[in-house]
């Protein structure tokens, strides 16, 4: 009973990440369903295959269609939270005239519907005749992520020491080697996290790349358009295979800590991975 | 304060302003030219004439969307936040090797796209399958009942799909947290729901508003979910404005209809950031040194 | 906030606002083409070209007939399957269309109510059947002049294929015309599509109307319809082409849906049936947009597959019903069960009667009208 109360919030977390994964288990299931065609129908008829593991990168579009969606999301990742990091800064440290107004900004893009902010751009990218395809994604991807990236920073801004900096300021360092070496590392954890949801929102976007693309072809565009005649059960299996590949490349940095810390007889510093952040400071 | 000190700040914004600025604000402005010009399509085509009965037009007809929405947009928010500030704070607590993990499993989702999550979801609450059995068994549903089409179904779906939306905010901010407040706090006799009350959930606030700012916002204007998950009565003001846009091709009341949204958004947001104290969104002003 | 603070802000942004507005204005109305309609010009096929059509509505690959045209011409063929459905690919293309712009697009396929309209805006460009000899040679009698395009003037017939009743035969066999799916005893069991030229006009006839005349009030007494049975929870929800999820699972147990879709439902006992109280054809066209770089090679395409033997190809892939003669025969060879099926090759008696996807009687205001009071019901 004791063992319960005190892992009880363990206990749920484990529940909640189960139910973030369940689509995912659906998903990986019917990738090794077999179909007539070929093409998903989240049915188990046929009987069970390796197939479409086999043949996964079978499809060129599909591949062609990811590697655009990975590339596009890397970058607008690294240009919004860069961007969005930094007006963060601007709006919470300082008190100037607009403020206000560029807090308005900030919220504006999110709460437009996509389908007009898609077509809207899309109207400025043809009244300037800018040809459409990866460019123009590139862009409208990275304006609807600066505002997340900018409310989640700012979020870990708010109540920030400032005496740490204050004191780095009174041993000498300018205000760049301060920005660099205490500031920055202290807010990688909300900027690691406002990086996530940027690159998730990038990867998933479907309406606004819709208007955007030309005839680039993103994995959410390919995949709206096979659904229209069937869903190639390969995209399942790719699917499944970039979420476990990633899981298993953060299992490896997670284990390969583990074996340098038990091999280093002292225990190592408690900031190993500053992505996250450091030790647990929370109460259990 | 010297010039170059007071010029930081514009700096430090510019890029980001400059950007929202060429693709945002000035495509708004063709919305919002489009709001104002009048007539259809294929007769003739549309010409700018000061329309401004586009606006109050497109809200007749459509106020049942629009409070369907924020119904289903305010009940998703809620029980995303129920579902994540104790997951939020479970990571927290992790080394923070594991966090890492953790942190992945709940955007793992999003490889998948929007669309296949929210059919797998569809394939599971499906009218036959064993969770709709388990379902009627224990008598949360009616024997002949059914999730799918319902508006349990949207909001069930819109909660999931904003989960991340959820955590990260609040991650970020609960990580923040100094232990030894707490501390202090237990050592002045305060029980661990006090503790928790003054002290944590306070000092969490910010990234408990921007949580709900990025879980409501978009939530609102969502349409997938009410067109997978939902049935005939189950449509958003999204779904409203997919449909004026693309099939009736009726651009100017699509684009009086999405300011109006804008504007009704807006006004939720500011209330609600009245509420929760405008330094837990914005943060105190800097101290002139 | 202070009143000053109040008021700086609200004149910051009807600053801004007026600003873009103005901006935005500069680039004039946004009206239709006008002008006279040009002619694509014909002639010996080179360079490149890029066409875009539905998905899944060619056989793909290195032996694909995109492929096969490539290799024949030598010209590089660029096939996008970005036509995901026609609103949404009109509402992607209709600024560049509207500039004259087709986005390096030679040729697409929409379908027949699309192709008309959009001919109408002036965003396609006219054919000269001098330069189609190979498709008036092979068309199928059937398909040479159609309702909405009197003399061929801009389109050319791809696929097509009929709109009628799906029907879970383990659960509810008995259904067979579409005053069954509406007995109260499959409440919330039915779906039917979302799309207003495929659903009306069958409960147009379900009602009695004449299918080769509606008027607007027979299209108005089916949109009630529809209205009663979605409020009542007869319909369970209107859909795209996701009917064949719900039907997999059994959400559904008859929808209404297209004939060509067998291969997304994934269980044996589901079949199609046309309808005994109505029924609807529809028609997808090959058009060329105004502004095609490279319209010979386009207009190459269009004689390409109109060759049987390469139209027997996509006809065994797609499983719609195809404009080209001479395509039984070929496989009626390879395949004789796939030339035997109504579905693929209907007699005409099969088509008899049925209406072809119209628009809504009346002038362009008046088929808004009705378009509105669909999609009030659709978005109910």
């Amino acid at each position: 009973m004791r063992w319960l109360r005190r892992n009880a919030l363990r206990i749920y977390a484990g529940l909640a990440v189960l139910y973030m994964l369940i689509p995912i288990g659906v998903i990986a299931v019917f990738s090794f369903a077999e179909t007539p065609k070929d093409k998903l129908n989240f049915a188990i008829n046929n009987g069970f295959t390796l197939e479409y593991w086999q043949h996964a990168f079978a499809i060129q579009e599909l591949n062609d269609a990811l590697r655009t969606s990975l590339e596009l999301a890397v970058l607008a990742t690294l240009i919004s939270t860069a961007i969005g990091t930094l007006m963060a800064l601007a709006l919470v440290r300082y008190d100037f005239f607009g403020r206000r107004g560029a807090n308005l900004l900030i919220i504006l893009p999110m709460a437009t519907p996509e389908i007009v902010m898609g077509a809207s751009l899309l109207s400025l990218f043809i009244f300037y005749s800018a040809p459409l395809g990866f460019t123009t994604l590139l862009i409208a991807h990275v304006m609807f992520c600066i505002s997340f990236v900018v409310v989640v920073v700012r979020s870990r801004l708010i109540g920030f020491d400032r005496s740490l900096e204050e004191a780095a300021r009174d041993l000498g360092a300018t205000p760049v080697q301060t920005f660099r070496y205490v500031t920055l590392p202290l807010i990688l954890p909300g900027v690691f996290a406002a990086a996530l949801l940027a690159f998730a929102l990038s990867i998933d976007d479907f309406v606004i790349s819709n208007f955007n693309s030309g005839t680039t072809v993103t994995f959410p565009l390919y995949v709206f358009g096979v659904a229209l005649r069937g869903i190639p059960v390969q995209v399942n299996a790719i699917a499944t295979m970039l979420f476990m590949v990633t899981a298993v490349a953060i299992l490896l940095v997670v284990w390969q800590q583990r074996r340098a810390e038990r091999m280093a007889a002292v225990k190592p510093e408690p900031e190993q991975t500053e992505l996250v952040g450091g030790p647990a400071r929370v109460p259990a | 304060m010297t010039i170059r000190r007071r010029l930081i700040p514009y700096w430090l914004l510019a890029p980001g302003a400059l950007w929202l600025l060429l693709f945002f604000v000035i495509p708004m402005g063709f919305m919002a030219q489009q709001a104002l010009e009048s007539g259809s399509l294929l007769t003739g085509g549309f010409t700018f004439t000061w329309e401004w009965s586009n606006f109050p037009d497109s809200l007749s007809g459509n106020s049942e969307q629009i409070v369907r929405s924020f119904y289903y947009a305010g009940a998703a928010t809620i029980l995303a936040l129920l579902i994540s500030y104790p997951l939020a704070y479970a990571i927290a607590q992790q080394s923070s090797r594991w966090r890492l993990l953790l942190l992945f499993a709940v955007i793992a989702p999003f490889f998948t796209t929007y669309l296949i999550r929210t059919i797998a979801w569809k394939t599971i609450l499906a009218d036959q399958s064993p969770v709709i059995d388990v379902l009627q068994y224990v008598h949360l549903l009616p024997d002949d009942g059914r999730v799918l089409a319902t508006s349990g179904a949207v909001i069930a779906g819109l909660t999931y799909n904003f989960l991340p939306f959820m955590i990260l905010p609040i991650y970020a901010s609960i990580e923040r947290l100094d232990l030894r407040l707490i501390e202090a706090a237990r050592d002045l006799y305060a029980s661990s729901t006090q503790a928790f009350l003054r002290v944590t959930l306070p000092m969490t606030a910010p990234g408990i508003v921007a949580g709900v700012l990025l879980t409501f916002i978009p939530a609102f204007g969502d349409y997938v979910n009410a067109t997978i998950l939902g049935g005939t009565h189950q449509n958003m003001i999204g779904n409203k404005i997919q449909s004026l846009f693309l099939v009736e091709r009726d651009y100017p009341e699509a684009a009086a209809l999405s300011f109006l949204m804008m504007a009704l958004i807006l006004a939720v947001v500011v209330v609600y950031i009245r509420l929760a104290g405008t330094e837990a969104f914005m943060g105190e002003e800097e101290k002139r040194a | 906030m202070t009143t000053s603070q109040r008021l700086r802000i609200l004149v910051a942004t009807a600053l801004t606002l007026a600003a873009a507005v103005l901006v935005a204005a500069c680039g004039g109305d946004s009206g239709n083409g006008g002008g006279e309609v040009q002619v694509a010009q014909g002639g010996k096929p080179s360079g490149e070209v890029t066409i875009s059509n539905w998905p899944g509505y060619i056989d793909p690959g290195k032996d694909g007939t995109a492929a096969e045209f490539e290799k024949t011409y030598g010209v590089d063929t660029t096939y996008i399957e970005d036509v995901t459905g026609n609103t949404q690919f009109f509402g992607k293309l209709q600024p560049q269309l509207e500039r004259g712009d087709s986005g390096g697009r030679s040729l697409f396929v929409v379908t027949n109510w699309l192709a008309k309209q959009m001919y109408d805006l002036g965003y396609l460009e006219q054919i000269d059947h001098a330069d189609l000899k190979t498709v008036f040679q092979n068309i199928n009698p059937q398909f040479v002049d159609d309702e909405t395009d009197p003399g061929r003037k801009f389109s050319i017939p791809w696929q097509g294929g009929l709109t009628g009743i799906w029907v879970n035969t383990s659960e509810a066999p008995e259904i067979r015309s579409l005053k069954d799916l509406f007995d109260p005893k499959y409440k919330g069991r039915i779906t039917v599509l979302d799309e207003m030229r495929d659903t009306v006009p069958l409960i147009m006839q379900m009602q009695g109307a004449d299918p080769q005349n509606f008027t607007t009030e027979d299209w108005e007494k089916a949109i009630d319809f529809l209205k009663q049975q979605a409020d009542s929870g007869q319909i369970r929800r209107f859909t795209d082409n996701s009917y064949t999820e719900d039907l997999t699972s059994g959400n559904a147990i008859a929808s209404i849906g297209w004939s060509g879709d067998a291969s997304l439902i994934g269980r044996d006992d589901v079949e199609w049936r046309k309808p005994t109280d109505g029924c609807d054809t529809f028609f997808d066209q090959m058009v060329i947009p105004v502004g095609a770089p490279n319209t010979a090679a386009a207009l190459a395409f269009m004689n390409f597959v109109y060759r049987p033997e390469v139209q027997a190809d996509i006809a065994a892939y797609v499983n719609y019903v195809t404009p080209v003669d001479g395509v039984k025969e070929i496989l009626a060879k390879k395949d004789p069960e796939l030339a035997n099926d109504p579905l693929i090759f209907p007699p005409p008696s099969f088509t008899r009667g049925c209406s072809e996807d119209p628009n809504p009687p009346g002038d362009a205001e008046e088929q808004q009208k009705i378009t509105e009071q669909f999609q009030d019901v659709v978005t109910g």
